[in-house]
């Protein structure tokens, strides 16, 4: 087994669970007081279900935050530099989104690993769009 | 065991059925998909697996039902079925799978059931039908033995065809 060298977020969104770089997490907070161009809702990760929770991800330049509502935070674990396993390359070349990087394996089960930046910025068009109408 | 081992072994103890190729056969490994017996070049299967447990992929195109591990190493399925506008084919924990290295990819394609090794005199391997729908798109032969018809599928082809299906054009490297 390897050193933890890497941490990771796991996260649960609807019933699935996800794991994210920590760094690329801003905070951890209530959605409450969030104006709602800034939530993301509903991605490809599903929908949450709930609206309590959310990971607040810093936007790329002059770009606003955004929180990606979630159901809850499980933990931050270590992991080490073997448990992390970039997407398949047919697999990463065929998928839709660059979202998904990759998988974590927790306990010898692959988890998917999400790049939050990529996700909110796949997802900005559309909050726009819906912010807009 | 890798197809290219199994051919390279000539071991006495596998089914003389499939083993008795002469010089001037030709090799497939043949799987039973969409009720079918289909082919493919058999230096490109590496591996037969029952697939384990399936982790899906988010917004993932319906011929990419997900990945799985073996051996250590996350490796994504296909299905072809989907992937020629068919059925999907059904995936239980005993599913078994063909690993194919094709190019740069290595893909775990699901079958209903495995058949293994194939000799096919090279006389009895003929063209494509002329059809370009479905899984007549994807043939690079038709081949006949004693127990009927192969399609024998051209999986860099196929597999090319799964990357220009999911990505739109002009995207393919961002």
């Amino acid at each position: 087994m390897s050193d933890p060298q890497n941490e990771i977020l796991m996260f649960q969104v609807g019933p699935r669970v996800f794991a994210a770089e920590v760094y690329d997490v801003v905070r951890i907070g209530t959605v409450r007081d969030v104006a709602a161009e800034n939530l993301i809702l509903d991605s490809i990760l599903g929908v949450p279900f709930g609206r309590e929770r959310g990971l607040v991800v810093g936007g790329q330049g002059d770009a606003a935050e955004r929180t990606l509502v979630i159901d809850q935070v499980i933990g931050i674990r270590g992991v080490g530099a073997d448990d992390l396993h970039a997407l398949p390359p047919f697999a990463a070349a065929v998928m839709p989104s660059g979202a998904v990087t990759g998988f974590v394996m927790i306990d010898e089960v692959p988890t998917l690993l999400v790049d939050l930046p990529t996700l909110i910025r796949e997802r900005q068009p559309a909050a726009a769009a819906a912010h807009a109408s | 065991m890798a197809a290219s081992q199994f051919l390279s072994s000539g071991s006495a103890d596998s089914d003389p059925a499939t083993q008795k190729g002469g010089a001037g056969d030709a090799w497939f490994f043949c799987l039973r998909i969409l009720g079918g017996r289909y082919g493919f070049e058999a230096p490109l299967v590496t591996e037969v697996v029952r697939l384990g447990p399936l982790t899906r992929l988010p917004a993932a195109p319906s011929f990419l039902p997900g990945v799985f591990t073996h051996r250590g190493e996350v490796l994504p399925v296909l299905d072809i079925g989907q992937l020629v506008g068919q059925s999907a084919l059904p995936i239980r924990p005993s599913t078994r799978a063909a690993i194919v290295h094709c190019g740069p990819w290595k893909v775990a394609v699901v079958s209903e059931s495995v058949e293994g090794l194939v000799a096919v005199p090279r006389r009895a391997i003929e063209p494509p039908p002329a059809e370009s729908t479905g899984v007549a798109e994807f043939l690079s032969a038709v081949a006949r033995d004693r127990n009927g018809s192969i399609a024998i599928l051209d999986l860099p082809r196929l597999v090319e065809a799964a990357r220009n299906r999911a990505v739109p054009a002009g995207s393919a490297g961002a």
